[in-house]
């Protein structure tokens, strides 16, 4: 193992490490805009220049492999002089955008600039001239003359899209980013993360754009609810100025970095699949329909109705009620569900519900099951015995009289693969209850709706496809009179006279852990509360 | 236009490729052997070398927007690049142009009606001995004057 002295530190490294990387793991950022760990080393911007004693030049610490016995300088008087005079370059032709530039405030020209350029404008020539607010594709917008041309985003689209839309072209101060002539925008289904990746304001996200100033953003660590893969995501939140970005609490999500399920990225899909947190249609306060006629009610009326409904059914037989649960709900959530729906001696308690098509998958990161939380119901058990689809089974057994009362979460029946069987046969029967986000087709018809919280609203753990636990935190409040899950549930349970429910889902996840054998050894809660990022379910590994 | 190498062009192509460790590396050649087959590159053409290359089409558009000698429009039967860095620039290279712009009555950049002449500048083209100078077609001439020069355009048929 290579050991070398950055800045009189002592420090060792993998073999094969660049300098920069070495600097970074004593905790000394060496600036740098070209060179980022999930790409190739282009070694063009210069920035990332340090002294290394014994070679006569500045070297490059981003293509520099750590030697043993290497001496590292990253901050004299030479270092210094050269970043600011790399800088000088790079500013020559940028425009003064910053004031209307979405970078602004997370731009490494910016950054950088105040730590180390500080110079005076020597500029008496005009700048050069290059297209600005160019779309090029469904989710980016392009601005020529910001780029520093660092090839980020090329090294993108050839290596982790392998789609090389863009390209340089043009050579000297008339070189620009931009996509090939032959096509006319963007072809991959990863364009978000280009947004992330460029280090200055030339390639923003159009979702983003003109929303809202970044220092008004704070930050909570969540999980994509996109698909199986469950990647990991920053959920960018205002509070602060309700008026900005129409209203939406959640401007944007980002990639958050985590080397075992996403890397550095995330899909379109599910970058900007979030959007129904703050959408018009969120369901508000609970509501049941009177002769087809929809009235609002208060909590505890609701609570009331629902335990009434539920009693009258499991009075003629608790097999008479069917639950749908969903794997958009969290571990927590649907350990305390199938533990409350059990209590009262049901028996069906389903979860799969098949789409109407199959889901697009690809070999990066997306995956067709569209649920975030399919193998955490698979290991809590639930379903309706083989097959693929518990709503078939349930609309089966409704068919057949055995059922008359079903309790669906968070699942719109008009969106799967029964869309027309469910449709005949829903309304047919006693008592429907809702439980969900967002106004559908199921929720329209049921009678009685209780509106839930989102995923940026609370906080839980979904399993990945590949069995990893991982926990997210809440970003904000839970919209109108919506609740999370668990205190739907903890209501119910409280209303039906049962064994409460927690509302609190490290106490849920603590009691899931110690009963489901399938989740973890030992001292989960531990792990969950101080780790909080991902842990591994049991799953036969050992 | 037919985008389709000549036998010829093929075969040449064939051996260029084997000069190269990786067919990346065969881009400059192959466009001007494009360039030799069809006058000019046009991106229909930039799609067929990729293709010939079998390399993205954007790496071979990187290649040829660097390169100031890949045009991407037709040129007269001869074309006339004057030199215009600093030695031919203090030897006169100003007045070659004036004469050349009087004469053709073209400007920089444009071809004559009758479609026998291109005039375009240069840097540099490595023969300053010459200065001042400029290259038609594939041949040198220089140093210039404007005898120079009438002589040279009345030989060019
Ligand atoms: S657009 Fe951004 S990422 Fe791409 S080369 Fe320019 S500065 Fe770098
Ligand atoms: S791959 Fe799946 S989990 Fe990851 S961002 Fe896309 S939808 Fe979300
Ligand atoms: S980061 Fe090292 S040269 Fe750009």
């Amino acid at each position: 193992m290579p050991t070398l002295k950055i800045d009189g530190k002592e420090v060792w490294v993998e073999p094969g490490t660049n300098v920069l990387e070495a600097a970074k793991k004593l905790g000394i950022e060496i600036p740098h805009y070209c060179y980022h760990p999930a790409l190739k080393v282009a070694g063009s911007c210069r920035m990332c220049l340090v002294e290394i004693e014994g070679m006569p030049k500045l070297q490059i610490s981003c293509h520099t492999k750590a030697a043993d016995g290497m001496v590292v300088w990253t901050n004299t008087e030479k270092v210094r002089k050269a970043r600011q005079a790399v800088l000088e370059f790079l500013l020559v032709d940028h425009p003064l955008d910053c004031p209307v530039c979405d970078q602004a405030g997370e731009c490494y020209l910016q950054i950088y600039y105040m730590e180390h350029g500080l110079y005076k404008s020597r500029l008496r020539e005009n700048k050069i001239k290059k297209e600005k607010a160019k779309p090029i594709g469904k989710h980016i917008i392009l601005d020529q003359e910001r780029c520093i041309l660092c090839s980020r985003c090329v090294r993108f689209t050839r290596e982790v899209t392998k789609t090389f839309e863009l390209g340089i072209f043009n050579r000297g101060n008339r070189s620009v980013v931009d996509l090939y002539p032959g096509i006319s925008e963007l072809q991959n289904r990863y364009q978000g993360n280009l947004a992330d990746i460029c280090p200055v304001g030339a390639l923003t996200d159009r979702n983003f754009r003109f929303q809202t100033r970044v220092w008004y953003l704070q930050q909570a660590k969540s999980i994509c609810p996109g698909c199986s893969r469950g990647c990991n995501i920053e959920v960018d939140y205002n509070i602060s100025r309700e008026y900005k970005a129409g209203g939406r609490r959640i401007p944007r999500i980002r990639p958050r970095h985590n080397p075992k399920v996403n890397g550095y990225w995330m899909c379109d899909d599910g970058r900007y699949g979030y959007k129904y947190v703050d959408a018009l249609d969120r369901i508000l306060l609970p509501r049941r329909l009177d002769e087809g006629e929809p009235v609002e009610l208060s909590w505890p009326a609701a609570y009331t109705m629902a335990a009434d409904l539920l009693s009258e059914a499991t009075k003629e037989g608790a097999d008479k009620v069917g639950v749908l649960l969903s794997a958009k709900m969290t571990n927590e959530e649907l350990f305390a569900a199938r533990k409350l729906f059990s209590s009262l001696g049901v028996s069906r308690i389903g979860f799969r519900v098949e789409p109407k098509e199959p889901g697009y998958e690809d070999d990066l990161l997306i995956k067709a099951d569209k649920n975030p939380n399919t193998k955490g119901a698979e290991l809590l058990e639930l379903g309706l015995g083989a097959g693929k689809s518990d709503v078939s089974a349930l609309l089966d057994a409704a068919e057949a009289g055995e059922v008359d009362t079903v309790v669906i979460f968070n699942e719109d029946l008009s969106k799967s693969s029964e869309a027309e069987r469910a449709e005949a046969v829903l309304p047919k029967l006693g008592r429907v209850i809702y439980v969900g986000t967002n106004w559908n087709a199921t929720a329209a018809k049921a009678d009685l709706v209780l509106p839930m919280a989102t995923f940026v609203e609370q906080e839980g753990t979904f399993t990945n496809f590949e069995g990893r636990v991982q926990r997210f935190w809440k970003a904000v409040e839970p919209l109108g009179e919506s609740r999370t899950g668990l205190s739907i549930l903890a209501g119910l349970a409280t209303a039906l006279g049962l064994e409460p429910v927690s509302e609190n889902a490290e106490e849920v996840f603590a009691e899931l852990a110690e009963q489901v054998p399938a989740f973890f050894r030992g001292s989960a809660t531990r792990n969950l509360v101080s780790t909080g990022n991902w842990l591994r379910a049991r799953l036969g590994r050992r | 236009m037919s985008v389709e190498f000549s036998e010829k062009a093929l075969e040449q192509l064939r051996e260029l490729l084997g000069h190269y460790p990786d067919r990346q590396a065969a881009v400059i050649p192959a466009l001007h052997l494009a360039q030799e087959e069809f006058g000019y590159i046009t991106q229909e053409v930039e799609d067929y070398v990729a293709k010939l290359l079998e390399i993205p089409a954007t790496d071979v558009h990187q290649v040829f927007t660097f390169y100031t000698m890949f045009r991407d429009r037709p040129v007269g039967k001869y074309h006339i690049k004057v030199c215009e860095s600093v030695a031919c620039h203090i030897m006169g290279s100003t007045n070659v142009l004036d004469y050349l712009r009087k004469k053709l009555g073209i400007d920089v950049g444009q071809t004559t009606p009758d479609g026998r002449f291109t005039l375009t500048t240069v840097e540099c083209l490595g023969a300053c001995e010459m200065a001042p100078m400029m290259q038609v077609n594939d041949d040198f001439y220089g140093p210039l004057d404007e005898k120079k020069l009438d002589e040279i355009l009345e030989s060019l048929e």
